[in-house]
């Protein structure tokens, strides 16, 4: 999908749905936008998305995922991917506030204490802080690589320790994840003893958020990620990949297969896949 | 913002036409026990148009003039298991709702971990199976959606946001398939309704619910949908360390029923599970609702088709 189809499907409030006809979420309006700096944006589309953004944050410096969620999720990671001088110094602030709450719950005192009182010493992690999708939910893959990544951004403007010490528990809790095949599940590695697989999506956003880590874990995972983009099944999982292993200075060709977009964010994460290969990866830049 | 009420058991009437959420009127059956049907179903063929088709009319389903959602269970690409409802199976709902004269039949999935929903269906064989797949589907996790409050809930939960395709359905058929659960012993009709929840919303997987106290959301969900049905594919089912990495079992069997503790019961028998074992179904069953005898059992026995499903380690206690 070029970037204007993506455009046309601005809806009349500014923000871009999930698919074709619906209303404006968070999470493919984040994405829109940052399509457009990553190749081209038509000024009056760019600043409407941009005053529907701003407009959907809560009070609580968060992002709900559309505006008819009373909450904010994981997807605020999402908007604090644009850079500050773009989303504005005050929002910016206050979901980076709002980022910086937040933990898996399996991390937290109280959690921690049950768990001892009660004699449980198989939880996973606990020590290492992800982010979950929703709070009081435990951390997951996907959104700590994204907060880990909008935390990178954010240190750029705020050197701030804290900061530097949550992109660190939070790349010790992705390390933590990776499945005995190298790669990322969604979660655990292991759940009640099984092994769990590795997935496409979730193992390119790891190697994302890990783009300037080094560890010996990786050189398995940048293997298993190849594997996975040539016998990928869909267009989100392989941008997924591409963007991850450039990343790490490795261009593949994915499978021969041209898989179709099925909605809005996997035509977005296509053509950011092609951006970052052609040297622009807004998620790291 | 929409917002929806919901009581657990007196399911009152929500105040927004469509989304209202009534006793199901249109199900016309009248016996004092819930009626639940086996049906012996020995594969995958074209017989089952023929057989989903009998099993709705022996139910008096009517659903001329309204909307229809199929509910299946979309998890996994792997096409060498048996994860995902069969996609012959739902294509004969499909066409049997439609030629009893349904205003609109759709499927439906969001499933709990994957968010490339119809690349799994499409690996699943669901577009190969059904023409114009896409245009009959909606992916429940991209939805709009609308919050909706529990009276008396089960879990944690006080609301929830559920799709509005769910929500302005007339009737939802859950179509699981019929899986040991490596949580909750067994997945079946009542478990398959996790897919309403919106992964918009709650991420991917829908952790949240989890936190919310898992077999109790399981109940919460089956309260908020009571105008349902239950298929459930058991033709070829899953055991061992289901939802995802368990083995095919193969039980041979469709069941179905109106009511989806009734079917959840009995399918927990054809697998050699005590039902009263199953914490979701003992908190959403009235007393004794789980009994054998107060399920009015249809076509073969549960005798004749019980096989035993490999269980997860964790659930050896429940076996019957």
């Amino acid at each position: 999908m070029e970037i204007n189809s993506i455009i046309s499907l601005q809806t009349r409030d500014g923000g871009w749905p999930y698919q074709k006809g619906g209303g404006s979420w968070t999470e493919p309006t984040a994405l829109a936008l940052l399509v457009q700096l990553a190749a081209k944006r038509n000024e009056e589309n760019f600043e409407r998305g941009l005053v529907w953004l701003r407009a959907a944050q809560r009070q609580d410096g968060g992002w709900p995922p559309s505006p008819s969620v009373a909450q904010s999720t994981w997807v605020t990671a999402m908007a604090m991917l644009l850079p500050r001088e773009i989303l504005g110094r005050a929002p910016y602030a206050r979901g980076l506030d709002w980022l910086m709450g937040q933990t898996g719950q399996e991390s937290t005192f109280l959690y921690k204490l049950r768990n001892e009182l009660l004699g449980n010493t198989t939880g996973v992690a606990e020590a290492r802080s992800g982010w979950p999708f929703f709070p009081g939910a435990a951390g997951w893959v996907t959104p700590t690589a994204i907060s880990i990544l909008a935390l990178e951004k954010a240190r750029r403007y705020r050197p701030d320790a804290e900061i530097q010490k949550r992109i660190e528990t939070g790349r010790e809790f992705l390390l933590d994840r990776i499945c005995r095949d190298g790669g990322w599940n969604y979660g655990r590695s292991n759940v009640l003893g099984v092994d769990a697989d590795s997935y496409p999506e979730t193992t390119g956003q790891a190697l994302l958020a890990l783009s300037n880590v080094t560890s010996l874990k990786l050189k398995r995972a940048l293997v298993v990620a190849e594997e996975h983009a040539r016998r990928c099944q869909s267009i989100s999982g392989l941008s997924w990949l591409l963007l991850g292993l450039r990343a790490h200075g490795i261009t593949v060709s994915g499978p021969a297969r041209r898989f179709p977009c099925r909605n809005l964010v996997d035509s977005e994460l296509s053509l950011l896949a092609q951006a970052a290969i052609e040297g622009h990866n807004v998620f790291l830049t | 913002m929409k917002r929806h009420t919901i009581t657990r058991r007196a399911l009152l009437a929500a105040p927004l036409g469509s989304l209202a959420l009534t006793r199901c009127s249109f199900l016309t059956g009248r016996s004092t026990l819930p009626r639940v049907s086996i049906v012996p179903v020995p594969a995958y063929t074209q017989d089952l148009y023929g057989v989903v088709r009998r099993l709705l009319v022996d139910h008096r389903v009517d659903v001329r003039g309204k909307r229809v959602v199929l509910k299946p269970n979309l998890v996994e690409f792997d096409p060498g298991t048996t994860i995902n409802t069969h996609p012959t199976l739902v294509h004969a709902a499909l066409e049997a709702f439609r030629s009893m004269g349904a205003a609109e039949v759709r499927i439906a999935e969001g499933p709990g971990h994957r968010r490339v929903t119809l690349d799994l269906a499409e690996a699943a064989g669901y577009f190969e199976t059904i023409p114009h797949f896409e245009d009959s589907f909606t992916d429940l996790n991209l939805d709009e959606v609308s919050q909706v409050l529990l009276e008396n809930p089960f879990s944690r939960l006080n609301t929830i946001y559920f799709p509005n395709t769910a929500l302005s359905a007339d009737l939802i058929v859950s179509m699981p398939k019929m899986k040991t659960h490596h949580w909750v012993g067994a997945t079946l009709s009542m478990k398959n309704f996790f897919g309403l929840a919106p992964g918009s919303v709650y991420g991917w997987p829908k952790n949240v619910l989890h936190w919310a106290g898992l077999e109790e959301c399981i109940a919460d969900f089956h309260s908020a949908f009571p105008r349902h049905f239950a298929l459930v594919d058991g033709i070829v089912g899953m055991e061992g360390n289901g939802p995802i990495q368990g083995n095919p079992k193969k039980a041979g069997v469709l069941v179905a029923g109106k009511d989806m503790v009734a079917v959840d019961a009995t399918c927990c028998r054809i697998m050699k599970i005590n039902p009263q074992a199953i914490r979701y179904l003992r908190l959403a069953s009235g007393p004794g609702r789980l009994d054998e005898a107060t399920i009015h059992q249809i076509g073969e026995s549960i005798k004749s088709v019980q096989t035993s499903f490999d269980l997860p380690p964790q659930f050896q206690s429940i076996r019957l």
